[in-house]
């Protein structure tokens, strides 16, 4: 099983670009800022998982300052440390395991709760926001972690066809 | 050994990342990368999300058709009493124009009040959940600068943050922080008693409703009314629509006034907006 990276890549920018400018006119109005999914994040944990810690480390690190990049409003770096950091831990705790349907959505779910707790924690340590974190868990947290479980499940198919390719490597111990 | 590398590795990107957390706060220019990164997304941002917007407006106003007909019978009222109001306007306008003349006013103090407004694209929106942007297809190229207003057609949205050369980065108000040392506050009056009340406005995010603060005693603030730009404190232009008063109570210590607002423009869904460039009075 080895990842295709050139498409992979491709593939989450179209999703960042998608996720900016078509998302949020799917969400309605009342859920518009309780629903935020992260799509480059839903590909990081299927690169963390498939494609190995250090691939993912890189990808988290990408597109997380990308994003940073692209919703600059008061600080920047939040995502690039976040989902590198998460990319890394998903790949770390995943080695030499198999890797099931199950096994993605556990990770999407702890990863998207921690990542957006570090953003909210971040944000609360310069003191941006003084949402106190049991609203913000409620209000925002776990609804986008809940859509993000859904759309990784959604996506595990397709992933699994377009984005991977069967290697019978030596050293390849996942048979899947 | 290996998990002490790890872990030294770790406490490095921690303390980078602090670094880069606290250079990147309050800061308004962009570097070229940013500038160039923005713009390339911002071009294609553009391409989707005003197609996408037209057909999710299309089903929405399907949805709002028995609407329609109690609706024109309101905007002819209003077209009604705007004709009117017209010949007022010219009438004073034109008296104003004169008695400055009569007290020799500057050309400065003329322009002061002349709002220029451009119509700007929504290309996007973030989805970073504690700090809401928006993205508008104008730019350094078009003449945006940090810090002008940005309203829709129904009260204002926010301020620019930061440009790059041909797309720009709008705060709403809902994010504008009143803690932070170097950051604008909204000066705002009552419409129809702009010499009596004064206040702050900020965003109150757990109800979700803005709150203007800082309101003298003596002041009457009733439910129902216009709260507008004050343009005050010359950050904001005058007379922008923010919002009307919900209710209205004794602040913190007793000393002043407290009133819940309730935007009138709203902050998502978002397609058009304008950006107000006031003339430039610091330069001579």
């Amino acid at each position: 099983m080895k990842m295709l990276m050139n498409r992979t890549i491709l593939l989450t920018i179209l999703l960042l670009i998608v996720q900016t400018s078509l998302i949020p006119w799917l969400v309605p109005d009342a859920w518009s800022d309780r629903l935020l999914p992260n799509l480059p994040f839903v590909i990081t944990v299927y690169v963390a998982l498939f494609a190995g810690r250090h691939r993912g480390f890189l990808f988290g690190l990408g597109f997380g300052l990308l994003e940073d990049v692209l919703f600059y409003g008061h600080l920047m770096g939040a995502y690039g440390f976040g989902m590198a950091l998460i990319g890394y831990m998903i790949g770390l705790v995943s080695d030499r395991r198999p890797r099931t349907l199950a096994d993605t959505a556990v990770a999407t779910v702890i990863g998207s709760g921690i990542l957006n707790s570090i953003i909210y924690f971040v944000y609360k340590m310069f003191q941006l926001t003084d949402l106190t974190y049991g609203f913000a868990a409620y209000w925002q947290i776990v609804p986008t972690l809940l859509l993000e479980l859904m759309i990784t499940l959604l996506i595990y198919v397709p992933v699994r066809r377009w984005l991977m390719k069967n290697a019978p490597a030596a050293g390849d111990e996942n048979a899947a | 050994m290996m998990r002490n590398k790890r872990l030294f590795i770790l406490m490095i990107g921690l303390i980078l990342v602090i670094a880069t957390l606290g250079f990147t706060s309050g800061r308004t220019g962009l570097s070229w990368p940013e500038r160039f990164v923005n713009d390339a997304f911002g071009a294609v941002q553009g391409a989707l999300y005003r197609p996408v917007g037209a057909v999710s407006e299309f089903f929405r106003d399907l949805g709002r058709l028995s609407d329609v007909y109690e609706e024109n019978e309101q905007l002819r009222q209003t077209v009604a009493r705007y004709t009117q109001d017209k010949i007022r306007y010219n009438m004073i306008e034109n008296e104003n124009k004169r008695l400055q003349e009569d007290l020799n006013f500057t050309k400065r103090q003329k322009q002061l009040y002349d709002y220029q407004y451009l119509i700007a694209q929504v290309v996007a929106g973030g989805s970073n959940p504690y700090d809401k942007t928006i993205k508008i297809n104008l730019g350094a190229h078009d003449g945006i600068k940090p810090r002008m207003a940005v309203t829709t057609v129904d009260g204002l949205v926010g301020l620019v943050s930061k440009v790059s050369e041909f797309t720009s980065t709008v705060t709403p108000i809902t994010e504008l922080d009143p803690t932070d040392s170097d950051q604008i506050s909204i000066s705002a009056t009552v419409l129809g008693r702009e010499d009596q009340a004064f206040g702050i406005v900020d965003f109150d995010k757990e109800n979700n409703m803005l709150q203007m603060s800082k309101i003298d005693e003596s002041a009457t603030i009733e439910e129902g009314d216009l709260i507008i730009t004050s343009g005050l404190g010359n950050v904001l232009p005058k007379g922008l629509i923010i919002g009307t008063v919900v209710t209205s109570q004794v602040g913190d210590f007793g000393l002043t006034h407290t009133a819940t607002i309730k935007p009138s423009a709203k902050f998502d869904h978002l397609t058009e907006v304008f950006v107000v460039v006031a003339p430039d009075v610091d330069t001579p």
